[in-house]
């Protein structure tokens, strides 16, 4: 069980800044720090250079971000007809991205090659004979599963087909005229450890040997999916222990093997702050409870859906602390961003600062519960 | 500098350098650029593929048109599912035997960004009053209208997108419901050096519904992949036979000069690639 992580205090500056922007924005905000993705990105392309990334758009699918990305020379992971518009709406071309989805109806097929997506990701057959009427314009990652034990979000279990089937799908597909660029494996989200991509990355390498042998079409990609870890509150991870190995796997890969990659989390998370305030308070049996204006169905839906208990930070450092509950603005008794949390008096107005919330907090923050608007994002740099 | 590059296939693409961008319009799904290439003029592109371009848009038109229209010989009625920008309409007006043309294009903004932008391809067909606009659905134009015609012309976009029913069973269909005895129906089919199925799939469609299915083709440069291919449906065997005296004699007639279309062309380009002739 991950613990809360809350800190008491805040310099001048910090405080003066963020009042300052709830001042003019409003509350709640996502503050989304341009600079900090750059520089995430940036950090990855040193860690693994050579390596193409398609940034994964589900983890914070804004235009801003993506139009960021894409000036920076980022390439794009889709999976559905609206993150196809999203980009369409940013001028990126279809080549520029690459479609993930393993399961498509006939319709999102058709939308991607529309939207200039051609290589699509498959892992069974049934999904393969669904290419045939275009296999003259597309090109297939066969998804490999390689179950991580670390990750944090397991998605190897959903998706992937077993190694011991890549060889059969592949001479399948050459039957069938349908052209397979390479593997993709996704291992997971919020990997503690490379372990699984090192390993992964040496079995793909040992399969596409093992289907080049025999196939007129080589396989020359390799996808390594996202995963990529970022440092909550406790995570402890220290990048260069967790990339150097990975590189070193890639490095070992022949040279005609394109390697792409498809980080959503570790671009986005650190990048956003969430500025929440006090709307009300009351006292129930033991508990005070604060009611803030953003919670579970907003930006902290991410407590619920992406199993991450983000870092909190308060202002008043008086001593004196109650347990308390922090509750989200809806009518409903789930919407608890932090049960039994010792706080200081806080007021109404006082804020709430949430740290580390980019990946997967806005992309899921979009219910209706209650009419809600939910949190304003803002870019700052 | 700015570059379009074809989404058209994975594995290989055509890319134009964008000199000027003219106009740009994302609405919905869709995608529209036109812009100016300092080789191939105005440049359309829809959802990332070529749609047509100054330099060569002469070959697809006059290819469409007076195939079909010489061939038969006594079109009075003609037909045009899309085409838009107004360059088919331009051909098939330039017989002065074809007494009336509906156009049947499904947004009119379309005719109206190509009047403003691709001036040259309309050149003015718009306002000829033997000229019948139609803003519809192609589809249900066909299905339900009582008008008949001696040739059709379907100037569709690729069958990914929104031309997609315009390829279908029920569509060739109609057009055979509303053909006049003798007429012919022309369609723009693709590039089958990279498209076969596309041929295959028109074939069994097409040759549902009318006793005489084939394909000519042109070569038009900017469709990237060799030769395209038309679909050529009719009951009426003999006009993909007729003769060159009889093609000589029309074109003499019709008193107009064209770059790419002749009689001799328009014999020649019904005879087909081996691997098109195993594909049908
Ligand atoms: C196919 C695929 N690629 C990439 C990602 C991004 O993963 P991460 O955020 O761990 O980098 C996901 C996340 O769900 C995914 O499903």
């Amino acid at each position: 069980m991950k613990t809360r992580h809350i800190q008491y205090g805040a310099s001048e500056a910090e405080r003066d800044y963020y009042r300052s922007l709830v001042k003019q924005h409003g509350s709640p905000l996502l503050v989304v720090n341009r600079s900090k993705i750059l520089q995430q990105y940036n950090t990855l392309k040193s860690y693994l250079p050579g390596v193409a990334f398609y940034y994964a758009i589900k983890a914070f699918p804004h235009p801003e971000v993506l139009h960021l990305l894409a000036e920076a020379g980022c390439h794009f992971d889709v999976a559905s007809e609206g993150e196809i518009d999203l980009l369409k709406q940013l001028q990126v071309s279809g080549r520029r991205t690459i479609h993930t989805h393993p399961i498509k109806k006939d319709s999102h097929i058709r939308a991607a090659l529309r939207g200039g997506s051609t290589t699509f990701v498959v892992d069974n057959i049934d999904e393969l004979k669904k290419l045939i009427p275009y296999r003259s314009r597309t090109g297939v990652l066969l998804r490999v599963s390689f179950r991580s034990e670390s990750a944090t979000v397991d998605l190897s279990r959903k998706f992937g087909c077993a190694p011991g089937q890549v060889l059969e799908l592949a001479t399948e597909a050459q039957s069938l005229g349908v052209h397979i660029r390479g593997l993709s494996f996704h291992v997971g989200s919020q990997c503690a450890n490379s372990d699984m991509h090192v390993s992964a990355i040496n079995q793909c390498m040992q399969l596409i040997d093992e289907c080049n042998q025999n196939k007129k079409n080589p396989m020359n990609m390799l996808d390594i999916g996202g995963g990529f870890p970022v440092n909550y509150v406790g995570d402890d991870i220290d990048l260069d222990t967790f990339f150097k190995p990975v590189g070193q796997a890639l490095s070992q890969l022949s040279s005609d093997i394109n390697i792409i990659a498809e980080p959503g989390r570790f671009l986005v998370a650190p990048a956003v702050t969430g500025i929440a305030s006090v709307s009300g308070k009351a006292r129930r049996g033991d508990y005070q409870w604060y009611y803030l204006d953003d919670g579970i169905y907003g930006s902290y839906s991410g407590q619920l859906f992406d199993h991450v208990i983000y870092p909190l930070q308060i202002f008043n450092t008086d001593e004196t602390r109650t347990p308390s509950i922090l509750a989200g603005p809806t009518c409903d008794s789930i919407d608890i961003i932090a049960e039994d949390v010792a706080l200081p008096d806080m007021a109404d107005g006082d804020l709430v600062i949430g740290h580390m919330m980019g990946a997967y907090t806005y992309a899921t923050a979009a219910t209706r519960f209650n009419s809600l608007a939910g949190a304003n994002v803002i870019f700052v740099d | 500098m700015k570059e379009f590059q074809e989404t058209l296939y994975d594995a290989i693409s055509q890319n134009f350098r964008i000199d000027k961008m003219y106009f740009e319009q994302k609405t919905g799904h869709q995608h529209l650029m036109i812009f100016h290439n300092a080789v191939l003029g105005r440049v359309m592109t829809l959802d990332g593929v070529v749609q047509t371009t100054e330099l060569d848009e002469f070959i697809y038109h006059e290819m469409m048109a007076h195939v079909p229209i010489f061939a038969h010989g006594n079109a009075r009625r003609v037909l045009i599912i899309g085409g838009g920008d107004g360059g088919m309409l331009r051909e098939v007006l330039r017989h002065s035997e074809v007494e009336h043309v509906t156009m049947v294009e499904i947004d009119a903004a379309v005719i109206d960004m190509a009047k403003k932008y691709l001036p040259n391809h309309s050149a003015g067909a718009f306002d000829d009053e033997r000229a019948q606009i139609v803003i519809a659905d192609g589809m249900n134009y066909v299905r339900e209208t009582e008008d008949r015609f001696d040739v059709i012309i379907s100037d569709s976009t690729d069958p990914i997108g929104p031309g997609e029913v315009l390829f279908t069973n029920d569509f060739y269909a109609q057009c055979k419901r509303i053909l006049n005895e003798g007429g012919v129906m022309a369609a723009q089919n693709g590039v089958p050096f990279f498209q076969i199925d596309e041929v295959k799939n028109t074939r069994l469609r097409m040759s549902a519904h009318f006793s005489d299915q084939t394909f000519y083709s042109a070569a038009v440069p900017t469709y990237y992949g060799g030769i395209m291919t038309f679909a050529w449906g009719t009951d009426n065997a003999a006009l993909r036979g007729t003769a060159i005296d009889e093609l000589r004699a029309r074109y003499q007639n019709a008193g107009f000069r064209t770059r790419y279309y002749s009689p001799e062309i328009h014999i020649a380009s019904f005879a087909l690639p081996q691997y098109v002739q195993d594909a049908i």
